[in-house]
């Protein structure tokens, strides 16, 4: 029988079938996620032209050291070590162009005359131009030269790919999974197709307090109604209507207070389907309504993790921005649109007052 | 022109009393106001409810109601905002293919012109012009900031003004 002939019923069948080998797939890989960070820790760190001098006598290197350092300062070249063995870093070969000397001899001359004696011969070497942020660009760069480095611990084990313990691994990945569950759950519904799920660009999402291992809201994709109500947008409405606020009125037959985030079928069948972990938001206390504000009282999306089929839009992840969201994790690149790995690095941009961490990986 | 933003101030300073960022927004098609709005981030508890986004809705819901395809509709909107659109707003308006944006101010926080270019990535781009009545938007911009975002939590008020 062609596909074409095939009954509906069936068709949804073989849909389904194929997103539980997607969740199955997610949920019990034991591969680490990916960090998504700035370009930058993976450049190759840019090489500058510098002069070093061969010191005649070992022993003199320390007082050569003051005097350079006083009189010829490597300023914006911190990183670099002063001396390597015998060889001494002079300075950057552009300090000539300012200066007018000929040789790096003269230049001695003129400007620290008690040390013009003491180098046997000099050399045009190159050396880093940047500090190195990661050991990894680190190592490459003491390749040209000694590197003064002070690894940022957090940021190694970021970039490491072995970030997550393994007990955190397994509830990220069961969060995922519950992102293409919800797919399905309202792929009749809402009229997309397992293409859609898959290879377009429906996004679901998951947004889950990781303090209490508690999913708060779950949404799937309205664009095709509403062109602005993408997965992300739609959670961070409602999360807010978990804090007695809310804009949108897509939820049908939704939860009330704490549990304002789901559809109440929605929130049944993932109840039964993921029982090891919690549902609903930390009760709200208004500051207006209520003279004690509790500092545990949730505010936008502070604190909260985000679990999204595919990477969202510009749109979506300034929304995630605006809400504060700790951290974004999702499955599929958006090559077209994406803004938090494939269009441009959200996360990175630093004159935002907010940034959340960004994972992938799971597939 | 000056007229509609002289509009959208005026929504933006309804959006001061009501304690929430002063910005206000029309969107103009055929020379009438078809959708004008302020931010009402607060009032929500949603941050993503800028003047720019509430427009868009109010245009999508009145398209819906009068079976026209907003996707033609929108091709033929002018957006004018006391504020520059943020990164989110105007990647919204991008995606929806509006023919022109008219802002006041420029936004050196979120701007998706000013921090982030997005018209770098996103093709279809409208057209962007700034500095309509810019004093006056700023001047709004100033008033709030004075004051605190009375919805944040202390510790994170003090945060934000670090
Ligand atoms: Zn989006
Ligand atoms: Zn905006």
């Amino acid at each position: 029988m062609s596909e074409a002939t095939e009954p509906p019923g069936k068709k949804a069948k073989m849909a389904d079938t194929i997103i539980d080998n997607v969740i199955e797939n997610i949920m019990h890989s034991k591969k680490n996620l990916t960090a998504v960070l700035d370009d930058d820790f993976y450049k190759e760190i840019p090489l500058i032209k510098v002069y070093i001098g061969h010191a005649k006598d070992p022993k003199e290197i320390s007082r050569m050291f003051q005097v350079l350092n006083e009189k010829v300062p490597l300023k914006e070249f911190h990183h670099l070590k002063r001396a390597r063995k015998r060889e001494i870093l002079l300075c950057p070969t552009v300090f000539l162009d300012t200066v007018m000397p000929q040789s790096i001899q003269e230049f001695l001359e003129q400007n620290v005359d008690e040390l013009k004696d003491c180098f046997e011969y000099f050399k045009e070497i190159e050396v880093p131009h940047k500090p190195p942020l990661v050991r990894k660009q680190y190592l490459e760069c003491s390749k040209h030269w000694s590197i003064n480095f002070h690894p940022n611990k957090y940021l190694e084990k970021l970039i490491s790919d072995d970030f997550f313990k393994n007990e955190d691994l397994i509830d990220h990945r069961l969060f995922m999974g519950m992102a293409f569950e919800v797919a399905k759950w309202y792929q009749n519904d809402k009229k997309f197709t397992l293409e859609d799920i898959v290879k377009g660009n429906i996004n679901a999402a998951v947004v889950v307090d990781p303090k209490n291992r508690s999913v708060v809201a779950v949404v799937c994709d309205n664009r095709y109604e509403h062109p602005i109500q993408h997965a992300a947008m739609l959670a961070i409405d409602n999360v807010a209507k978990t804090q007695k606020g809310g804009a949108w009125s897509t939820v049908v037959d939704s939860g009330t207070g704490t549990l304002a985030g789901f559809d109440k079928g929605m929130l049944m069948h993932l109840k039964n389907k993921f029982r090891e972990v919690n549902y609903g938001a930390k009760m709200f206390v208004s500051k207006r309504d209520d003279a004690i504000q509790s500092e545990d009282s949730p505010y936008l999306c502070t604190g909260y993790y985000i679990y999204l089929l595919r990477e969202p839009c510009v749109m979506c992840a300034m929304g995630l921005v605006h809400a504060r969201t700790k951290r974004v994790f999702f499955c599929y690149d958006n090559l077209s649109n994406g803004a938090l790995k494939s269009k441009t690095k959200l996360q990175c941009v630093e004159a935002l007052n907010h940034h959340f961490e960004v994972f992938t990986g799971f597939l | 022109m000056v007229d509609f933003m002289r509009r959208a101030l005026e929504l933006a300073s309804e959006a001061l009393t009501a304690q929430e960022v002063p910005v206000g927004c029309v969107f103009v098609h055929n020379e009438n106001i078809v959708a004008e709005s302020r931010n009402c981030v607060n009032a929500t508890r949603n941050p993503t409810r800028h003047a720019e986004i509430n427009c868009i809705d109010t245009v999508i819901e009145y398209c819906k109601l009068n079976n026209i395809d907003y996707n033609t509709y929108f091709k033929d909107i002018l957006v004018y905002v006391t504020v520059e659109p943020c990164i989110m707003c105007a990647a919204a308006l991008t995606n929806l293919n509006v023919k022109e944006v008219t802002y006041g101010c420029a936004n050196d926080r979120f701007g998706g012109k000013t921090v982030l270019d997005i018209s770098e990535f996103y093709k279809n781009n409208y057209i962007l012009n700034g500095n309509l009545l810019a004093d006056e938007a700023m001047a709004l911009l100033k008033q709030f900031y004075k004051g605190v975002n009375p919805n944040a939590p202390e510790s994170k008020v003090k945060k934000e003004k670090r």
